[in-house]
């Protein structure tokens, strides 16, 4: 046994490394170094401060971290638009106001239209209510009621046209019970008038619709602008008094800290 | 169900955000882990690990699986890290000076350490990072990578596109100066404590 030279025929220093860390993928190196081990003194203390330094190095650990990343978006559609993906609450930030407000009445004009939607705003505060929930003045039997009152001089002309359209859909009706005689001698003018009222109807189920999609887009601008107005002011408040709250904490941080290093050089001092 | 990282991968690229996560879960303390031990700074680190994720979940649909995912994340931190290390060379930030502070050892003590064993603790923790960050990157990045990261010395050749034998050598050579500079250390502390 020689403890002076190593006389390790290949790399040593390679085989050696090979050896401390027990990579499986280089087993026969291993062997071979492995046979040379019990033979030499140099190599066995060698590889003994080396295992000594690896368990040195064991005790190095990093301060633990505080994570945060949620990743939302997937991968495909981001690499088109390159944005921020960290913090998924976050993403729809990056588009623009505007961009927001344009959608959200986009989409509120089309689900209203789809719903026929009808939003009041006024005195007995705001009521919203769809086409199929028609209020109780609506009905049939109330018809003829709204028919036999004239429009007011400062009404919609809409509320004129369907008066009208009102009046000649009674007197089409009273022509059609007076008898199939009758109602036969005249097919064309009935015909002719049928076309005449769906389109009429159609004009102002239209203007209708486009009349409610503006109030509806109105009110939804007002209560958005004063959310943000509102939520805008909030985050301010609480950034200031989260502001002042750090201040008085990382002063009475200090402080501590100072005085708890003054009391531990101290006891370092008197031992 | 736990699925394997390359199956995380293809869900991932398929638009389940969730799936990539999952995979950000499992590997953001081994990126994190490697990003402090290269640069030496917790706030950096964090930085490194989140940028390395951030490219990851970008360049995610031009991942053909070449290579293991772990492999490439490791890649891509570690080349985080190089580009970090040369700034930091061009403009070096003054680092405030070193104190014991005893409200962070009592944070990081466990109930049954003595004060003694912390501050032992403490002081040979600081002596391995005092002595890795004397180490030239690419010996330090190996021994980091196979340390505490256990990747074969064929991966670690594969990350940092050299051949095996190099890697073998820079770790023998690490691990030699980290010997010579920790029995220095050790020396120095055993004549203090006299």
């Amino acid at each position: 046994m020689n403890h002076s030279v190593c006389t390790y025929p290949g790399d040593r220093d390679e085989a050696l490394v090979t050896f401390l860390y027990d990579d499986r993928s280089l087993d026969g190196e291993r062997a071979a170094f492995g046979t040379h081990l019990a033979s030499c003194g140099v190599c066995r203390d060698e590889l003994d401060a080396l295992k000594a330094v690896r368990g040195q190095l064991g005790r190095w650990n990093p301060p633990e971290p505080t994570f945060a990343i949620t990743f939302s978006d997937p991968p495909a559609r981001q690499s088109t638009h390159q944005q921020s993906p960290i913090g998924h609450h976050q993403w729809w930030k990056a588009v623009p106001a505007w961009a927001q407000v344009a959608a959200a009445l986009l989409f509120v004009g089309v689900s209203a239209a789809i719903a026929n939607l009808d939003v009041r705003y006024d005195q007995q505060g705001l009521r919203v209510r769809t086409g199929w929930s028609q209020p109780r003045e609506a009905a049939p039997g109330a018809a003829t009621a709204v028919a036999q009152t004239p429009a007011r001089p400062g009404a919609a002309p809409w509320k004129a046209d369907l008066t009208a359209l009102e009046q000649q859909l009674k007197a089409e009706m009273r022509v059609v019970r007076a008898g199939p005689a009758t109602a036969q001698v005249q097919p064309a003018a009935v015909h002719g008038g049928d076309a005449d009222v769906v389109r009429r109807v159609r004009a102002l189920v239209d203007e209708s619709e486009k009349r409610q999609q503006r109030e509806l887009a109105l009110r939804i601008a007002e209560l958005l602008r004063d959310v943000n107005v509102q939520r805008q002011a909030d985050l301010a408040k609480v950034n200031r008094a989260l502001g002042a709250v750090e201040n008085n904490l990382g002063v009475e941080v200090l402080k501590t800290r100072q005085q708890v290093n003054l009391m531990y050089r101290a006891s370092q001092v008197v031992r | 169900m736990t699925w394997t990282d390359e199956e995380l991968v293809a869900r991932s690229i398929g638009g389940d955000s969730e799936s990539f996560n999952e995979l950000v879960l499992r590997w953001e303390r081994p990126i994190y882990a490697l990003a402090y031990r290269t640069i030496g700074r917790e706030e950096d680190a964090r930085d490194v690990c989140q940028e390395t994720f951030l490219r990851a979940f970008r360049a995610l649909p031009g991942f053909r699986g070449q290579a293991k995912f772990s492999s490439w994340l490791y890649r891509i931190a570690l080349n985080l890290c190089r580009d970090w290390i040369r700034r930091e060379r061009r403009a070096p930030i003054v680092q405030p000076p070193e104190d014991v502070d005893v409200m962070e050892l009592a944070a990081a003590s466990e109930p049954s350490e003595s004060i003694e064993d912390l501050v032992a603790r403490k002081d040979l923790s600081r002596a391995v990072e005092k002595a890795m960050a004397l180490l030239p990157d690419e010996q330090r990045t190996a021994i980091v990578l196979k340390e505490y990261h256990g990747l074969t010395f064929q991966e670690i050749a594969e990350l940092l596109g050299c051949p095996l034998s190099t890697v073998k050598t820079r770790l023998y050579q690490g691990l030699t100066v980290l010997r010579r500079e920790l029995a220095k250390g050790e020396a120095t502390r055993t004549k203090a404590t006299l």
